[in-house]
């Protein structure tokens, strides 16, 4: 089916925008209406293949058939009751993540910020534990951690913006991937390092093995905590479930959200052994979090996802996009990990302007860097839809270049 | 009855050699004893001189000791945490396996099992695997135990053999892969 749902139309969207929301968001000139798979339609019926899927969210596909099964059958039966109360999805989805991963406890959240408020606050805590009056949390320039106070503090990039300061103190940041420079930073009151092990907003870069074994071994000898931020790597995005799986290191807290309800909101802080018993009652809390529905619905993903078949599929397939991708003329670097994979262009292409341009030939990627386009395609896709992409982005970057 | 002017007679001869013979005999004796005197003197002196060494050499050692005592307390707590993660590795991968699969009834779920569109490729071939992104670490037992704990790791993620090789080739310029690889996996057949 690929007919559009009814609607106002993209003028009367805006039109309310304009009026009623914060002036927060710069946004692609298309109204969605309806999403099946890898494909999307507009209001006017137009078909996108989506190789953004929400910034990693959708990674099942849209309106995925077991996740909207899952939503449907939890929210005719309940749908919150507050952390006041037992309900079954949360502990099952608790259950599933300490085993898949690092075999502690986990606190669910509503998004990804929260997810690394609750890690800052574990590492804060810990800290203190060890005598620490003022503990800090080193991280690298590009990391990405989210937009409330803390993660901003620990988004280097954000962190800068004066407007919004003063910022939550404690937080450093070293040059990417420098290990020395990460184990000088290092010292007896810092509570942890947290670094994403890919970094997704500055454009898909992986963190090297000597920094992440860097950064492993500085925690080690002070007794910090190694956090890694796998809301846009998790979830099967790289290869593997998590993508630490795919390095020399384990943390000792990892972060989760995004692909995790593949569309329902929530977030998970999942920790090893020695970070379980942290917090205590009071420490932390949410209204909404862990709720039947969205824990449900990322039971529903889980079950899709966690199966080596398709997690081997994955690592397939993002080997084909990026042979297809680094064969393109105006390709200067093609970088990642499974399907995150991200294309530094040539210089002096404006990658913003690439962008649009792909966006009215029907296909979605992210421009997260001048000269960088980010692709995040849904996982359970075909070589089809690759060769349609490279195609399209190889007609794009030539046609751009004969201008 | 002799008269007052007559010499004492001679003492017989018996009686002046078992005298010499005495005098002979308390001389060795004497002889001897400072023989054993010196004996032992020196002894003595032996035996300070070799507990003097025995001292030096313990001390020597225990010095050495000492030093060997630290390197291996810090190689063995770098060691334990690797294994200690190692360990939750492979906790992971029995977690994940389940007891279906622990009893070997597993049967991996069939890719067309799922709705069409959404079918992931079938996994005909071994995968390329990605170029290497990352710097080449630095030497020492901390990268070989990271490259023990990244094989670990993919292997119970799933990875192939062919999969992880690479990447320790790649990532680590680890030329022979197959006795680490051999270690989590088995032998190749």
């Amino acid at each position: 089916m690929s007919a559009a749902a009814p609607g106002i139309g993209l003028a009367e969207v805006r039109a309310l925008e304009e009026r009623y929301l914060m002036r927060t968001y710069k946004r692609g000139a298309v109204d969605f209406v309806r999403g099946e798979g890898p494909l999307l339609w507009d209001a006017d019926g137009k078909e996108y293949l989506d190789f953004l899927t929400g910034i990693s969210v959708c990674s099942l596909g849209h309106c995925h058939p077991a996740v909207v099964a899952a939503v449907r059958e939890q929210s005719a039966r309940l749908m919150h009751v507050s952390n006041l109360f037992y309900t079954e999805p949360m502990a099952r989805l608790a259950q599933r993540l300490s085993q898949s991963s690092l075999g502690g406890r986990v606190f669910f959240s509503n998004s990804g910020t929260e997810a690394n408020e609750c890690a800052i606050k574990v590492a804060r805590k810990h800290a203190h534990g060890r005598g620490i009056a003022a503990p800090e949390i080193v991280s690298f320039e590009g990391d990405f951690h989210g937009r409330s106070y803390g993660a901003l503090a620990a988004t280097p990039s954000l962190a800068r913006n004066e407007s919004l300061g003063p910022m939550l103190p404690g937080f450093h940041a070293v040059p990417r991937n420098d290990a020395a420079a990460l184990r000088a930073a290092v010292g007896a009151n810092t509570a942890a390092v947290l670094i994403e092990p890919i970094q997704g907003e500055a454009g898909i870069r992986p963190i090297s093995d000597e920094a992440l074994l860097a950064a492993r071994q500085a925690c080690d000898e002070v007794g910090a905590l190694l956090i890694l931020d796998e809301i846009q790597t998790g979830i099967g995005r790289t290869g593997s479930l998590w993508a630490y799986e795919q390095t020399p290191v384990r943390p000792d807290v990892l972060t989760s959200a995004k692909a995790l309800g593949n569309g329902v909101p929530i977030g998970a802080c999942v920790t090893g052994p020695a970070a379980a018993d942290v917090l205590g009652p009071g420490d932390h809390g949410s209204t909404f979090a862990g709720g039947p529905v969205a824990t449900s619905a990322a039971l529903a993903v889980l079950d899709v996802v966690d199966d080596p078949l398709l997690l081997r599929s994955v690592r397939e397939l993002g080997a084909e996009l990026r042979d297809g991708l680094a064969a393109l003329d105006g390709v200067a670097e093609v970088r990642g990990r499974g399907l995150m994979v991200g294309i530094g262009l040539d210089e002096g292409t404006d990658a913003a302007v690439v962008g649009a341009d792909l966006l009215e030939r029907g296909l979605i990627v992210n421009v997260p860097a001048p000269s960088t386009l980010r692709l995040l395609p849904p996982l359970l896709i075909d070589s089809s839809h690759l060769e349609r992409a490279v195609g399209l982005i190889g007609e794009s970057l030539l046609g751009l270049a004969a201008t | 009855m002799r008269g007052k002017d007559q010499p004492d007679p001679p003492k017989p001869l018996a009686t002046s050699t078992a005298e010499r013979l005495a005098a002979i005999v308390e001389a060795a004796e004497r002889a001897a004893v400072q023989v054993i005197d010196d004996a032992e003197e020196e002894a003595r002196g032996r035996l300070e001189q070799a507990a003097a060494e025995a001292e030096r050499l313990v001390a020597d050692r225990l010095a050495e000791l000492d030093g060997l005592t630290d390197s291996l307390i810090a190689q063995a707590e770098a060691v334990g945490a690797q294994s200690e993660q190692l360990i939750a590795s492979l906790e992971q991968a029995r977690r994940r396996l389940g007891p279906d699969r622990e009893s070997g009834r597993f049967e991996p779920r069939q890719p067309d099992s799922r709705p069409s569109h959404l079918t992931a490729v079938d996994p005909v071939a071994e995968p390329a695997v990605p170029a290497p992104t990352a710097l080449r670490p630095a030497g020492g037992e901390t990268t070989a135990a990271g490259a023990r704990l990244l094989a670990t790791q993919m292997a119970v993620s799933g990875s192939s053999r062919e999969e992880i090789e690479a990447r320790l080739r790649n990532g680590f310029e680890i030329e022979d892969t197959a006795s680490i690889v051999d270690a989590i996996l088995g032998p190749e057949e």
